[in-house]
């Protein structure tokens, strides 16, 4: 129940978004940085911390990586439906603006369930798999590398598994080398694991 | 067979948390990789360099930091296109530029005295590929052969490509596949795939190869086989011999494997340059194991530094620059990121000689300062211009350098 009230939480917030960015770009002005953060807040959280299904928490994130991430979404890169609209308009320096704004507030988990059992199979899988190595024992990322800690549960097996399955291009692609032929049940511990970090 | 590779991963799993054998369990970052960098000694921090995907201001590049020989100069000569690396020149001179993560190629033109810079392509997976050949540019991006006829004429509004994925039908693996490919001296397509792993047995009738191919994509040949990961190769002047950089596998220490300069002898088509098995000067893999590693193994020209990331390679036809550098292989090098004390970051050149061997000297230098082990700018590609100037493209900084010789020229921009 909880779960579809979100859903259609979520589905009303990516239509006022869509709304108020027809609206803008009606007018051919540059929207102040603050306009285009009530946007993001819609889905990403006012304080950057989402409360939506499968959709990524954004605080604490490097601001590197955001500044990439918004670039390769805004290039078509990194296709992401929810996305195309919301950055194709944006200059490098809206990007640089709200990475900076972002990487700024401080992360906060999500609420959802941690199954304790995943989380300590997945820290035996993370070790194994040298996550640490670029995205730091904290798991708090750098640079082109993400923060993992006190991200979504959801959206971190979603990101996985495109990795895995080829549909997703990161900075390199390193990523994919990585997580190749992992299965969805070690993704899942393996985010249940980095969530708690 | 997923079921029951999950099955085997969840079993995998609990034996490794049941038992203390885990510490001994087979190492690697993958089911296909089996590096192990705990057994590397070197700092487990080390990863890849960001590329910055904005622009860096002119005032910002680090052309007043670079250091040649004597009579030569360096300049800027475009800047404002993120991401440059390789570069290749159309018959009406549009200078093509291709990218990485970035998914862009760039234009770069001549116009009213001033260059000007146009993001032609977007949106591509790493289209670090590019020919020209008759008026067509070739952007090769990762599993994907994309064909421009006459692009000059069409610049301001590229259009549909003819799409020449199919007919090539190169694997869509991912990793140490975006693409280098040239055409030569016999009218084929060079095409590289790369090891999709840092160190792995690899299919060999797949990956680890240079191939070549009728420019349609028909008639595929292996030209050299067990190369770890080239993206630059070019045929020399005289002997028409393919020599190609190639980078050597990471976390087996600071010191190297060092990375390979390689020639394809006349006569020797599908040679065998030595990976997964063997590295370098005859160095035997310690992860991946198997007796007589180097037996057969065709040795490098050159060793080209630890972990220094040789890229593009042009060998110099023109007259601007001195007679000794008449044939000379000019190569830019990236620079180290699984190397503590960095190390690389500059273009060298390489000596040849007929017998196959190289002699490698420094050439561009100071973008690393070795006291605070802090890189400036990484050199990717190297092209050369019709009046002889050398262009060195600098990914960092998403700018290019001109390198000449003689009397000093006004820039045009």
């Amino acid at each position: 129940m909880k779960q579809r009230f979100l859903r259609i939480g979520r589905s009303l917030a990516l239509g006022l978004a869509a709304f108020a960015f027809s609206a803008m770009a009606a007018t051919a002005q540059p929207a102040a940085i603050a306009e285009r953060l009530k946007q993001c807040s819609a889905c990403h959280g006012d304080d950057g911390v989402s409360k939506l299904d499968k959709i990524p928490s954004l605080a604490g994130q490097p601001e590197f990586f955001i500044l990439n991430q918004l670039f390769l979404m805004r290039e078509g890169v990194r296709k992401i439906e929810a996305m195309e609209g919301m950055t194709k308009d944006l200059t490098d320096d809206e990007l640089q603006a709200l990475a900076t704004h972002f990487s700024k507030l401080p992360p906060k988990a999500s609420g959802e369930k941690v199954d304790p059992d995943l989380v300590k199979r997945g820290e035996a899988l993370a070790s194994k798999m040298r996550c640490a190595s670029c995205h730091l024992p904290t798991l708090a990322g750098q640079e082109q590398m993400p923060r993992l800690a006190r991200q979504r549960i959801d959206y971190m097996i979603d990101a996985m598994k495109a990795f895995r399955d080829n549909k997703r291009s990161g900075a390199d692609t390193s990523m994919t080398a990585v997580i190749v032929g992992a299965s969805d049940a070690d993704l899942t511990a393996l985010a249940h694991y980095a969530s708690q970090r | 067979m997923n079921s029951l590779r999950s099955w085997l991963g969840a079993t995998a799993a609990l034996a490794v948390l049941a038992s203390p054998a885990f510490a001994q369990s087979p190492p690697g970052f993958s089911a296909l990789d089996k590096s192990d960098p705990t057994k590397s000694n070197q700092n487990q921090g080390l990863k890849p360099h960001p590329v910055p995907p904005t622009v860096t201001p002119v005032e910002k590049l680090p052309v007043d930091k670079i250091k040649l020989p004597a009579g030569f100069k360096a300049e800027v000569w475009s800047s404002g296109h993120p991401g440059a690396r390789t570069m290749v020149r159309g018959p009406k001179g549009t200078i093509f530029m291709g990218t990485r993560a970035i998914g862009r190629v760039y234009a770069i033109v001549d116009r009213d005295g001033k260059r000007q810079v146009k993001t032609l392509l977007s949106g591509l997976t790493q289209p670090n590929g590019l020919v020209i050949k008759d008026g067509a540019l070739y952007v090769l991006a990762i599993n994907r052969v994309l064909r421009y006829d006459n692009i000059e004429d069409k610049l301001d509004n590229p259009g549909t490509p003819v799409d020449l994925t199919a007919a090539f039908g190169l694997p869509d693996t991912v990793h140490h596949n975006w693409k280098y490919a040239d055409f030569g001296p016999d009218g084929k397509l060079y095409i590289q795939v790369g090891a999709n792993c840092n160190i792995c047995e690899i299919n060999p009738g797949i990956h680890g190869q240079i191939r070549r191919y009728n420019p349609d994509g028909t008639g595929m040949e292996v030209v050299a086989r067990g190369v770890r990961n080239t993206v630059g190769f070019g045929w020399h002047p005289v002997t028409k011999e393919l020599w190609f950089t190639d980078n050597g596998r990471d976390w087996a220490g600071n010191g190297g494997p060092e990375d390979e300069l390689n020639r394809v002898a006349k006569g020797q088509d599908g040679a065998f340059f030595g990976f997964p098995y063997c590295h370098a000067n005859g160095i035997p893999d310690p992860d991946v194991k198997k007796p007589n590693a180097c037996v057969g193994v065709t040795m490098p020209a050159a060793l080209t530094g630890p972990h220094s990331a040789g890229l593009g390679i042009k060998f110099y036809t023109g007259s601007m620059f001195p007679s000794s550098y008449k044939n000379v292989a000019f190569i830019a090098r990236h620079g180290s990121w699984n190397r503590e004390k960095k190390y690389g970051y500059d273009v060298v050149i390489a000596r040849t000689s007929a017998n196959g061997k190289a002699k490698i000297e420094p050439f561009l230098q100071g973008l690393l300062d070795d006291k605070t082990n802090q890189f400036f700018g990484r050199p990717s590609y190297v092209m050369q211009m019709p009046d002889g100037a050398l262009l060195v493209s600098d990914e960092t900084s998403g700018a290019v350098y001109r390198i000449s010789y003689g009397k000093p020229r006004v820039a045009s921009n």
